[in-house]
């Protein structure tokens, strides 16, 4: 609705007699209970440019032409997407997912295109004669020219465009202004359009308002998934990869809930950032229900060039580093993680353990023998007859290793400490392998052969 | 009447390979990897530890030296590239002594998984890209879980292990090969309960590599030195 009258209505609406251009009092008399929203344009701004991001996924070429029509040259990218069918069949069904229904038709020239969506054509035309009867066959309103100069048209007899072409320019020009001849010039591709290119923003971020107030959390993975796909197309656009984002929950209280998104390996891959989502999803208690979604792309790394391979098979399975994100999405960052070496004799902060993907630090691994597991912390062992005991008299194995180190930290909560200690190895009469220590203190048990 | 005629396709009919002898082991579509014991590979189908099966050990308890039957193994996997994760694992692993036996630290995952265990394992097997999962799954595991795993486990390029305690042999499983461990003078005796193929008569026993000499030692009296506070005073 916009200033007092119907712009547009829903199909029960329009069952019940209200038409477009009806007086809200006459909308409200026909439908007491009719919900009516008043237009924003600046909201639809916005959507037209969220959905320019997103169409960076078809092609780098977009431009915009308020207020609801989306340009793509695709010329460029027929053969990426195995021809102007399947690239059409492609976007209209992404369009679909966004939630979008779409009036669209393929046309040599960008006024041309237009007018034949408008018109409702939904058709390739590729070549310029069939394009160029199409456009003729249209009805001379479907152009957005003045209500003033479509009277005139009308009085002149001219329903088509092709009626309005025959008609000699030089007498139209005087008549109707230039405006009018040049649009048809340019639809018929006789002088030059060239558009505005969308600049695809320096920064991603997007709010997407949810239709109804949300209350489970894992019902918003939807949602999130539309966010992501707009995501997707701008990082295609400015050849970039995401490694983290973050996911606003806009609360109705007017609160908001940070969710950040970590990947393990920088990706453009929608369907993997919306797996990576579900997995989070299902962790979390929202404190209120959910009235929008924001999403804030902060890190991005440019996206490395490579070669596709000629013959080989790509490997099945979604790969380590996918994998290793989602056990992390479920079980926590610090559940998942891949082993480094820490230069220091003390055998507890010898291990470190370092984030997937990240090379471990080459460094030598200390030459006495090692057990392959390690107590959380040391066990203290009972002494009999002058031996250590664990479950049953322990044989030593080895002479002792003394190891000596860490007075740097002696005292530090949570710090080993100074140790002094000699390690053997030793076996029990159950056959278990053991690193065994004493210390002033007497034995204890620090680790297993595996 | 005449003597019913030999057999004489016989030979042709063994050679097929939809035929199966009773006395050979099976032969798998993949072939195994080298275990580093030639005892235990003449024993195992397809020459080596499979891959695209769950193995099952079943030992007593930990620390009998049952980590360092599948070392070799591992080790070379690792050298290969290939990635190595161990799911829920008892004790922290100690990471100079994986890296002394030869696996590449920057690709061994360990995955704390908590109640988890047998959903991780399902998604590192389906992710394909792992080449060794080991796996300590809590102790009431069912079968529907096993088979869930063995299933998602067929047709990948894995070694996938799974540790559960001695008493479940009894209990049936699908994994098609499972061994007890036990402890042996200086190594492990090895039963085969189950493989594709014959069933395997007797355990055997494999050696494994310790540094240390079986020998009682006696530990000399522990003796510290001076206290080190002593020093600085001593200066000042």
């Amino acid at each position: 609705m916009a200033r007092g009258r119907v712009l547009a209505a829903d199909a029960a609406a329009r069952a019940a007699g209200v038409r477009d251009g009806l007086r809200l009092s006459t909308a409200l008399g026909l439908v007491p209970g009719l919900a009516v929203c008043e237009r924003a344009a600046g909201r639809e701004a916005a959507a037209l440019e969220a959905l320019a991001c997103w169409a960076g996924r078809f092609t780098p070429e977009v431009s915009l032409a308020p207020p609801a029509t989306l340009l793509l040259e695709i010329g460029g990218c027929l053969r990426l997407f195995g021809g102007a069918e399947a690239l059409i069949a492609a976007a209209l069904a992404a369009c679909g997912s966004q939630g979008y229904t779409a009036a669209w038709a393929a046309a040599p020239t960008p006024l041309g295109a237009t007018w034949l969506a408008w018109g409702g054509a939904a058709a390739i035309h590729a070549e310029a004669g069939g394009f160029q009867r199409a456009l003729a066959a249209l009805p001379a309103g479907v152009a957005a020219w003045p209500a003033e100069i479509q009277a005139r048209l009308a009085a002149f007899g001219a329903a088509t465009l092709g009626d309005l072409r025959r008609l000699p320019g030089a007498g139209l020009r005087r008549r109707l202004g230039s405006g009018v001849v040049d649009d048809l010039l340019r639809a018929w591709g006789e002088i030059p359009d060239p558009r505005p290119v969308f600049v695809f923003p320096e920064r991603f971020a997007q709010t997407l308002e949810l239709p109804a107030r949300v209350d489970a959390a894992a019902a918003l993975a939807f949602a999130g998934q539309r966010l992501f796909a707009a995501l997707a197309g701008w990082l295609n656009a400015r050849q970039r990869l995401v490694r983290g984002c973050r996911l606003g929950l806009i609360h109705d209280d007017g609160g908001t809930t940070e969710l950040p998104l970590r990947l393990a390996e920088a990706t453009a891959d929608e369907v993997r950032l919306g797996r990576l989502l579900r997995e989070h999803l299902g962790r979390l208690r929202l404190a209120a229900p959910v009235e929008g979604l924001t999403l804030a792309a902060d890190d991005w790394v440019a996206r490395p060039g490579s070669s596709g391979h000629l013959f080989d098979l790509p490997p099945a399975g979604e790969g380590v580093m996918a994998c290793l994100e989602r056990l992390q999405g479920r079980l926590g960052e610090t559940a998942v993680h891949t082993l480094g070496l820490a230069a220091d004799y003390r055998p507890e902060c010898a291990s470190r353990a370092v984030p997937p993907g990240n090379p471990s630090s080459a460094m030598a691994v200390p030459a006495g023998l090692r057990p392959l597991w390690l107590l959380p912390r040391p066990q203290p062992l009972a002494e009999r007859a002058g031996r250590p005991q664990w479950h049953g008299p322990l044989a030593l194995e080895t002479r002792p290793e003394r190891l000596e180190s860490g007075w740097w930290d002696a005292g530090e909560p949570g710090a080993p400490g100074d140790a002094r200690r000699d390690y053997c190895v030793a076996k029990n009469p159950l056959g278990q392998w053991l690193w065994v220590f004493r210390d002033g203190e007497g034995w204890f048990l620090h680790g297993l052969f595996g | 009447m005449t003597a019913a005629p030999l057999p004489a396709g016989l030979s042709e009919v063994l050679a097929r390979g939809d035929v199966w002898c009773g006395d050979t082991l099976a032969r798998l579509p993949e072939a195994g990897i080298p275990s580093g014991h030639a005892q235990l590979d003449a024993e195992l189908p397809g020459g080596g530890w499979p891959r695209g099966g769950l193995t099952e050990l079943l030992c007593e308890r930990p620390g009998i030296g049952e980590l360092s039957l599948l070392l070799p193994a591992l080790a070379a996997l690792s050298v290969a590239d290939g990635w190595i994760a161990l799911v829920a694992p008892p004790w922290q692993p100690h990471a100079p002594a994986w890296a002394a036996a030869g696996l590449a630290l920057e690709r061994l995952v360990v995955v704390r998984a908590g109640r988890d265990a047998a959903w991780c394992c399902e998604q590192l097997l389906l992710s394909g890209g792992f080449a060794g999962i080991l796996a300590w799954p809590p102790v009431g595991l069912d079968a529907r879980a096993l088979r869930r795993l063995q299933v998602a486990a067929e047709g990948q390029p894995t070694l996938a292990c799974l540790w559960r305690p001695a008493a479940m042999a009894a209990t049936p499983s699908p994994a098609p090969l499972r061994l007890v461990l036990a402890p042996f003078a200086a190594g492990l005796s090895l039963h085969i309960l189950k493989r594709r193929g014959r069933p395997a008569a007797q355990p055997l026993t494999v050696t494994l590599p310790r540094s240390g000499k079986p020998r009682a030692l006696v530990c000399p009296p522990f003796s510290l030195p001076a206290p080190r506070s002593a020093a600085p005073q001593a200066v000042a």
